[in-house]
């Protein structure tokens, strides 16, 4: 799976957590882009990527994480 | 010794001039010297064992996690730590809560600060330190001590360990941040608190719109007690060329009761955030009863109940942390979390509703609604908070609005300057809420210290001397100049 292909369907999750087809994520997108990206919304979001893309994020990730390319490495050093 | 002391006030002058002539090298140790001395002779010396114990047990837990190869040890460690300090913590406060020992001070404060620094080490984000003796400044650097901000190992501590360079700006800048904390607690919270211990102290000779002039009296004492002791914690450590995190960012200006605890108390809330309700998510009984109530429910409803559910968790420990009584239980916990919960569940009604009335719910005066609902709330909560008693706030309450009286205020004998000010001590009083007022409303659009610093010398010479002498001379001292407390001090 490569980066264009993790971000394609990470778009998916984020559009079917925020619940706004309108959305589309890049390197630098953060919470202060998305309407709803709360501290609540941020460990749902987590709990869906998570599991559609099979990886598990450590609580360190989690809290430090600052943008979705942050996100995207996670994931990319996982599903490779 | 209380940090507004005329001792205190020697020790800073004192620690100060050190700091600075002192090589640069021996600035952290100074510090620690310091915040020893200052809890050795700031009351109980023996009480100082406790923290000790607590940087103790953290350098170990850190110093193994470090060290271990298996995930097993780490967590062990990890556990450890969390064990004995929150079951320290949650074992003085019991004993307090039923009449004995005295609490070590800023208990709470160093017990979370070093339970999250020891979390951070285990998920990888905070670097372990190998010095005991830099623990230990972390775990116990006298300002932050008394009342926070709770500290954040990865973000605040490295700048506690190297070399501060004397800067005449950073000085300045800090003890003007010290003057104005002092205004807060001296010339507002204590005439304040004298209007809201009348009517707390006795509220039964007390009734109708007295109860609601002692508690928005006690609002006003509370923030600006707490927000004065911050601003001059942060101030002192500002002189020491430090930044340290902000607690307030004038909270009274929030439209809604999430919103106020983004601004109030903030390093309390990003502590149990991060420290409390994340994990409380990521557990897997929360990731199974998300699944299944999401598909029992719907998607939304699903994810809300099970969010609301974490939120109870997390307002009870936030009212616990105060204290063991039910008062702070919900005074500053679960009413609060049932203003968030009612709000959220009630929304979709209002956007209904509130259309078809024609009543807009945008602009200024929604926003301005939003403000004084909010502000009304917390009052409610903060009646709770001071009351002697769960009992006795519900009984206050009630007594407000049973008895309609507004026309007692305005008798010589019952009237608002009978309830411990005259009318020359509620104008200082009302003059100087004004220039808070006026003072949190420019900060809504930058630092007023940067604006003012901008100005011409002389101007802001008179601007700071003139602020100097108001508090010099229209502080409410006491008797012989008894120094103020701190609320928060307790907790």
């Amino acid at each position: 799976m490569d980066r264009d292909e993790i971000f394609r369907d990470l778009n998916e999750v984020f559009r079917d957590v925020f619940d706004d087809e309108s959305i589309t994520v890049d390197e630098e997108t953060t919470s202060e882009d998305i309407d709803g990206w709360d501290s609540l919304e941020h460990i749902n979001l987590i709990a869906a990527v998570e599991q559609e893309f099979g990886v598990k994020f450590t609580m360190g990730q989690v809290v430090s994480m600052k943008n979705v390319g942050e996100m995207v490495d996670i994931i990319e050093s996982q599903v490779s | 010794m209380e940090i507004t002391s005329f001792y205190f006030l020697c020790f800073y002058a004192v620690l100060l001039l050190l700091y600075y002539v002192l090589p640069g090298r021996c600035q952290w140790v100074l510090l620690l010297a310091a915040s020893a001395a200052f809890y050795l002779f700031g009351g109980n010396g023996w009480l100082i064992l406790y923290p000790v114990a607590a940087v103790t047990v953290t350098y170990g837990a850190v110093r193994i996690m470090d060290a271990a190869e298996s995930v097993f040890w780490r967590r062990a460690a990890l556990m450890a730590d969390v064990v004995l300090l929150i079951g320290v913590l949650a074992a003085l406060k019991y004993v307090r809560f039923n009449g004995g020992a005295a609490i070590p001070l800023g208990l709470s404060f160093y017990t979370f600060s070093l339970v999250g620094y020891a979390a951070d080490v285990y998920n990888k984000i905070a670097e372990p330190q190998k010095n005991y003796a830099k623990t230990a400044l972390y775990g116990f650097y006298f300002p932050t001590l008394i009342s926070g901000p709770i500290l954040r190992y990865r973000e605040d501590a490295a700048q506690l360990f190297v070399r501060h360079p004397f800067s005449y700006a950073a000085v300045t800048r800090g003890l003007q941040r010290v003057v104005w904390g002092f205004f807060k607690t001296f010339v507002i919270s204590e005439r304040a608190a004298i209007v809201a211990n009348t009517v707390f102290d006795s509220y039964t000779s007390y009734p109708g719109v007295y109860i609601w002039i002692g508690a928005l009296m006690f609002t006003i004492q509370l923030y600006t007690n707490f927000s004065g002791c911050m601003d001059i914690v942060i101030g002192i450590s500002e002189t020491f060329g430090f930044t340290m995190p902000e607690n307030f960012r004038t909270p009274f200006f929030s439209k809604s009761i999430s919103e106020y605890w983004r601004r109030w108390h903030i390093t309390l809330g990003v502590w149990m955030k991060e420290y409390v309700f994340y994990p409380l998510l990521r557990t897997s009984l929360f990731m199974k009863m998300g699944k299944t109530l999401r598909a029992k429910c719907g998607k939304k409803a699903g994810k809300q109940l099970t969010t609301f559910t974490a939120m109870f968790v997390l307002w009870l420990s936030v009212g616990l942390w105060h204290g063991g009584e039910l008062k702070y239980v919900i005074g500053s916990g679960l009413l609060h979390w049932f203003y968030i919960v009612t709000g959220e569940v009630t929304l979709p009604f209002w956007k209904k509703v509130l259309p078809r009335l024609h009543i807009p719910m945008q602009g200024k005066a929604a926003d301005g609604f939003r403000i004084l609902r909010t502000f009304f709330l917390v009052n409610i909560g903060n009646v709770f908070f001071r009351a002697a008693s769960a009992g006795d706030g519900a009984k206050m309450l009630w007594e407000g609005v049973r008895v309609w009286n507004p026309a007692a205020l305005f008798s010589a004998q019952t009237g608002l300057f009978s309830l411990g000010l005259d009318w020359v001590e509620f104008g200082i009083l009302a003059v100087s809420v004004a220039l808070l007022f006026v003072v949190s409303v420019l900060q809504q659009s930058g630092s007023v210290r940067d604006r003012i610093a901008k100005k011409p010398l002389a101007v802001r010479w008179i601007l700071w001397y003139a602020l100097l002498f108001y508090v010099i001379l229209l502080g409410n001292y006491g008797p012989g100049y008894s120094s103020a407390e701190f609320i928060y001090q307790g907790f």
